[in-house]
């Protein structure tokens, strides 16, 4: 297998996390569409850094994340990104308006989080045990509970001042 | 909505985007070309073709040099060559500082804290370009006047600047308080970013 397939390999079974967080950090499509392409050139480019030291979860974690954050604070023209909303922004064939009134109430209760607070809870949301949140974000895994203890507990005045 | 819901519903996400048709090879090939390459190179190259243009300017003054003939004028022309060559190069290489960054080997904290700080010195180029500007503006008439046109404007002022000056300092001072406003909100998001980060060992 060839450096290029077994990339696309990997992008190809992990497109749910690269679209997980670019809709945490973006408002819009057009951003989130720049912002996923944006994701999946940082990751080609140190594709051949990846070592195996760490889970391959965990190191595309740390790009993705990296990239959403260096990318927040560039907001400089976007160059035309690629549409990619057809294959992978797409309404699922099962459309439940149930679910997507809940999934909403999800996406809202994030975006009121800050930029860290956003990366924790959405490790937090994968199921991510609080040492592995730790070496994805770069704190020690004690912050990573306080810190989560202290989004729970906005979270909770977010509500209640509803 | 408490954790555990949220947890459900985001894992019924995953589930249904695994659903989902698969991204293209092509596409998934497209979007790693380097034409997208990083935003700030582009920024880079703008910097970098400004830079050109100020070394050339310097140079040129340089070449001329003689033709400044009082101490003023020597001194003036000294402090635009400054100018010229210590301002673009201060800007390039706090730009080549951020471009440098590498995101993929550090964590997300330790980014965090580079970028912020690489960020900051950049800002803070810019801003005392801003106040460099100025003086630069004061100093390329007299300076210019000699080297182009053999005139020193302290001794023969000419009339042209009675109304120029004014116009340039008026027009220099609206691109100021916009660069300046930019910079403020700029840095205070940095702020905030420390402050997020304040109680955490890296």
């Amino acid at each position: 297998m060839t450096k290029e397939e077994k990339f696309v390999e990997l992008i190809q079974n992990n497109q749910g996390l690269i679209f997980k967080i670019t809709t945490v950090y973006t408002t819009n499509k057009t951003d989130q569409q720049d912002l996923y392409q944006d994701i999946v050139y940082q990751l080609w480019k140190s594709f051949d850094g990846f070592k195996n030291q760490s889970k391959i979860s965990t190191w595309m974690y740390r790009v993705a994340l990296n990239t959403a954050l260096t990318r927040l604070k560039k907001k400089i023209k976007a160059p035309k990104s690629i549409a990619i909303e057809k294959v992978v922004l797409q309404q699922t064939e099962n459309y439940d308006p149930v679910f997507e009134e809940r999934l909403k109430m999800v996406y809202a209760q994030i975006q009121q989080l800050n930029v860290l607070e956003k990366a924790l809870m959405l490790l937090l949301l994968e199921g991510k045990q609080y040492d592995e949140i730790a070496e994805i974000v770069g704190i020690t895994a004690s912050n990573v509970g306080t810190k989560i203890s202290r989004i729970k507990q906005k979270m909770k005045n977010n509500i209640l001042n509803k | 909505m408490d954790i555990e819901e949220m947890q459900a519903i985001w894992s019924q996400i995953g589930q249904d985007l695994e659903k989902q048709k698969k991204i293209t090879n092509t596409l998934v090939m497209k979007m790693t070309q380097e034409r997208y390459a990083n935003k700030f190179s582009k920024l880079a190259t703008y910097e970098t073709l400004g830079a050109f243009i100020c070394f050339i300017t310097a140079l040129v003054i340089l070449l001329n040099f003689n033709k400044l003939d009082t101490w003023y004028l020597v001194l003036c022309g000294a402090l635009l060559t400054g100018y010229f060559i210590t301002l673009p190069a201060l800007v390039l290489k706090s730009l080549y500082t951020i471009k440098a960054i590498k995101i993929d080997v550090t964590s997300y904290a330790v980014t965090v804290k580079k970028y912020v700080k690489a960020k900051n010195k950049l800002m803070l180029v810019q801003q005392l370009g801003v106040y460099l500007n100025f003086v630069a503006l004061l100093l390329v008439i007299p300076v210019f006047s000699k080297l182009f046109k053999n005139k020193d404007v302290f001794v023969t002022p000419n009339t042209i600047w009675y109304w120029l000056l004014p116009v340039l300092v008026i027009l220099m001072v609206l691109v100021s308080r916009w660069g300046y406003n930019c910079y403020k909100k700029i840095t205070n998001s940095a702020e905030n970013l420390l402050k997020e980060l304040e109680d955490i060992e890296v």
